[in-house]
């Protein structure tokens, strides 16, 4: 096995291992700063990377990313922020525990999680890169599609109670990621005529304006009702975490780090998806599915687990085929050329000890970024639990603007983040469901590219999804889900009608 | 240990092009240049333009700083360059092939010759006709053959309509009257992944692109007038007998509107001086090209002329909207 030679090798070099270590603790802290991806972090420290050898440039990157995806569970928990967009799902249930006085907790769940994860995804990558890779090359535009309209029906399930409601939700998403550029024929849809919008609407400053700004406002209108967001008491009852607390977890890690780890191999879909598609998927097979939401460690368990996974196997079709599965993975591309490695089938030939050496560093990056966070992360949670919430509501507000405009440097984007945060506070005074929404936007556009480019290649025919064996595979395993979910209300409507007789 | 000696040489070269280069004595920036690149960091300009801005050190006094600020097809950091002061300190690095077909085709409010002065050209994009290796197609022959055997029932990539290699693949069908689809993917990387996967039947993609894959690719034909100066195994269009439209993509320095031309000619030649060194022909090598630099006037001559040659193919896309 090669990746123990290359471990030994890695665990011998010091300043390699500084770099990772280095690596793990810059992760953690961007991918905490609302706003502050992981890749946009990466973009800033890329010229750094120019004058380093490559390997220690590449883990440097690669880690990074493993522990920004991490970092951003912390603010999804504390601030009810996502930090990255894959830890919009973890703040549905992290930011309940964190106003019951958990944050350590879940915290300390999100670490354990997201470490299974990524330890899942970076082994499957290990023993299968050639497979993933051929695995990747079959799936084109129709395939894509398929798996986009299975995730859409896999999601429905956070829809919540109103069926109505969320989706009218979802609908309200598909119409604001269409503002902007047809991906097809590039012409302007939606945009009024205004520059700004032909850039489409930036899902960073709309998730804090819907996320934060939202809550925000809701918290202004509640002044003086609820005072102390933490009750006393014993911190280590709250913010301990027992084996038995997470057993019930484990089902739902390693279903995630698989289904994290599939959609890292599609290229294109990301961590946010498989995030969404995680939570969606364990909250239907949840034996609790009615704590889901309201502060279930499962919650968070299941879409840190799928966000990490992710980030293994999206190296296959990125090494292989120059396809990357995520931002991170466009920007990674641009380092290897850089340094002079040229990507391709190719790579594994000449650069192998490279290569292996990366992925060595990605394992001891992750031991590293979950042994700090398991005890870091907890002690900032604590520490954070007590600031009062008329301190923090302000802190946060700055923060949000800050965020917004740092994500592009663009001021358009903070107008977009106000106007989200009107909206956000009104749906969730509606009942609409803001998840939902968000949700729907980030799979809207990439689904219809996919959609549209399949078509192109029919001439219009949709016979192209039901001849193509991996297209139908998964446009049924999206009607068998619907199938599944319209008998379960049924049942739950015909319950309720008993009762009422 | 290639690159410290790539540094090493790049370094000694540029120290003696200093010594030798009087251009540069009118002009002396004192704060760091930014270069706003429009496009993303890790794509095909940002690799080129990175590789200029490593090899500036010596030949410039101050860093050269690439800013990337992507956004609307290249439009948004083209508008932000283009109200920069200019007072030398802000300049813009870019595709100027896309950035010329996007303001014709969207009719933008920025465009390459009323927004900005041309300084100089340093490399070159250039768009190849490309197969998946089990393709029955063995030659642009065949192709054209397949095309006007069954018309419109081939499929083909490129990387974004609009973009300079969709103009060129259209072109190159409008001029010998084929019929095929296009498929637009997003950028580079997925257009050439549809090719090796077999999705479609043949792209317009740049021509390193094909660069590590010669297993799974084959390279029909290169749409330029001369051969690549890396692939010089691949023939031309022209040479092959077909007609064609010249459409490449230059990667252009553009200053905005009113920047002082002393600065413009003391930049002018700095970018000589960087092309010419040894440093920047080996980054440019690694990725499958070649340091081609072009004065500013004869950089706007050519785009002039790219602008009337593919202005019939730009009416067509706007007419079907």
């Amino acid at each position: 096995m090669e990746i123990f030679a290359a471990l030994a090798s890695v665990l011998g070099d010091p300043v390699l291992l500084g770099w990772v270590f280095l690596a793990a603790i810059v992760g953690m802290i961007v991918g905490a700063i609302p706003g502050l991806t992981a890749s946009a972090a990466i973009a800033m420290l890329l010229p750094l990377t120019f004058y380093m050898e490559p390997l220690p440039a590449l883990a440097f990157l690669y880690v990074i990313g493993k522990s920004g995806r991490y970092g951003g569970s912390i603010a999804a928990i504390l601030f009810n922020t996502p930090g990255t967009a894959a830890s919009a799902a973890t703040q549905l249930d992290g930011y309940p525990l964190a106003r019951q006085g958990k944050a350590g907790k879940a915290m300390k769940v999100a670490t354990i999680s997201s470490v299974i994860g990524d330890f899942t995804g970076e082994i499957l990558l290990i023993v299968g890169v050639a497979w993933i890779a051929t695995i990747a090359l079959k799936l084109g535009p129709p395939e894509l599609f398929a798996v986009y309209f299975a995730a859409f029906i896999v999601i429905g399930s956070v829809i919540g109670k109103s069926v109505t409601r969320g989706l009218a939700s979802a609908a309200l998403g598909v119409l604001v990621a269409m503002i902007g550029l047809d991906p097809i024929s590039s012409t302007e849809r939606f945009t009024f005529g205004s520059f700004d919008l032909t850039n489409g609407i930036s899902l960073v400053p709309l998730m804090i304006g819907i996320f934060v700004l939202g809550e925000v406002f809701a918290q202004i209108e509640e002044r003086g009702k609820t005072t102390e967001m933490v009750p006393d008491g014993d911190d280590a009852a709250r913010n301990g975490l027992t084996w038995a607390e997470y057993r019930p977890c484990i089902p739902h890690v390693i279903r995630s780090s698989f289904i994290g780890s599939f959609i890292g191999m599609l290229p294109g879909l990301g961590s946010a998806i498989a995030a969404f598609v995680a939570y969606g998927e364990g909250k239907r097979r949840a034996k609790n599915p009615d704590d889901w939401g309201k502060g279930a460690l499962e919650g968070v368990a299941a879409p840190e687990a799928a966000n990490n996974a992710v980030s293994g196997p999206s190296m296959a079709p990125l090494l292989t085929l120059g396809i990357p599965g995520s931002t991170i993975g466009a920007i990674l591309i641009g380092v290897f050329l850089i340094h002079g490695i040229q990507i391709g089938p190719t790579l594994f030939l000449t650069s192998r000890d490279l290569v292996f050496a990366l992925f060595a560093c990605g394992l001891i990056g992750i031991v590293m970024y979950g042994i700090i966070g398991y005890y870091g992360a907890a002690f900032v949670g604590r520490f954070i639990t007590r600031i009062p919430t008329k301190v923090l509501y302000p802190v946060i507000f700055l923060t949000s603007f800050v965020a917004a405009y740092t994500s592009r440097g663009n001021l358009f984007d903070v107008y977009v983040m106000v106007a989200a945060g009107f909206l956000g506070w009104l749906m969730r005074k509606l009942d609409f469901n803001p998840a939902a929404f968000v949700i729907s936007f980030v799979l809207a556009g990439g689904a219809e590219e996919a959609f549209r480019q399949a078509l192109l290649l029919s001439d219009n025919g949709l016979m192209i999804f039901v001849t193509r064996p991996i297209a139908l595979l998964f446009l049924l395993i999206g009607l068998a889900a619907l199938a599944v979910r319209v008998r379960s209300l049924n049942r739950q409507a015909r319950a309720v009608a008993l009762e009422d007789a | 240990m290639k690159r410290r000696e790539f540094i090493k040489t790049g370094v000694s070269a540029a120290a003696i092009a200093v010594g030798a280069g009087p251009a540069l004595a009118e002009w002396a920036p004192r704060r760091p240049i930014n270069a706003i690149l429009p496009y993303s960091a890790g794509g095909g300009t940002d690799a080129l333009a990175r590789a200029a801005a490593a090899s500036a050190d010596g030949i410039l006094p101050v860093p050269l700083v690439i800013v990337n600020k992507p956004g609307s097809s290249g439009i948004t950091g083209a508008t932000e360059a283009a109200a920069a002061r200019p007072d030398g300190n802000t300049v813009m690095v870019t595709s100027a092939g896309s950035f010329l077909l996007t303001s014709m085709l969207r009719d933008t409010d920025v465009n390459p010759f009323d927004s900005f002065q041309i300084i100089a050209q340093i490399g070159n994009l250039t768009p190849a006709v490309i197969v998946p290796a089990n393709s029955p197609f063995q030659s642009v022959q065949d192709l054209v053959d397949a095309a006007n055997a069954n018309p419109g029932s081939l499929r083909w990539a490129h990387n974004g309509r609009g973009g300079f290699h969709h103009v060129a693949g259209q072109s190159f069908l409008n001029r010998n009257a084929l019929q095929a689809q296009d498929v637009p993917f997003k950028g580079g990387g997925p257009t050439r992944a549809a090719v090796i996967g077999e999705q479609v039947d043949f792209a317009f993609v740049g021509i390193q692109q094909a660069a590590g894959f010669e297993n799974e690719l084959r390279v029909l034909a290169l749409a330029a007038p001369e051969r690549d100066p890396v692939r010089d195994d691949v023939p031309t269009l022209p040479e092959l007998g077909f007609d064609y439209v010249p459409v490449s993509s230059p990667i252009v320095f553009f200053a905005p509107n009113g920047t002082d031309p002393e600065v413009i000619t003391g930049m002018e030649a700095a970018l000589k001086e960087i092309t010419e060194t040894q440093q920047f022909a080996d980054l440019m090598l690694e990725r499958g090209n070649v340091p081609a630099f072009l004065s500013g006037a004869e950089t706007e001559a050519r785009l002039r002329q790219m602008q009337v040659d593919t202005q019939p193919v730009i009416d067509a896309l706007s007419e079907q909207g």
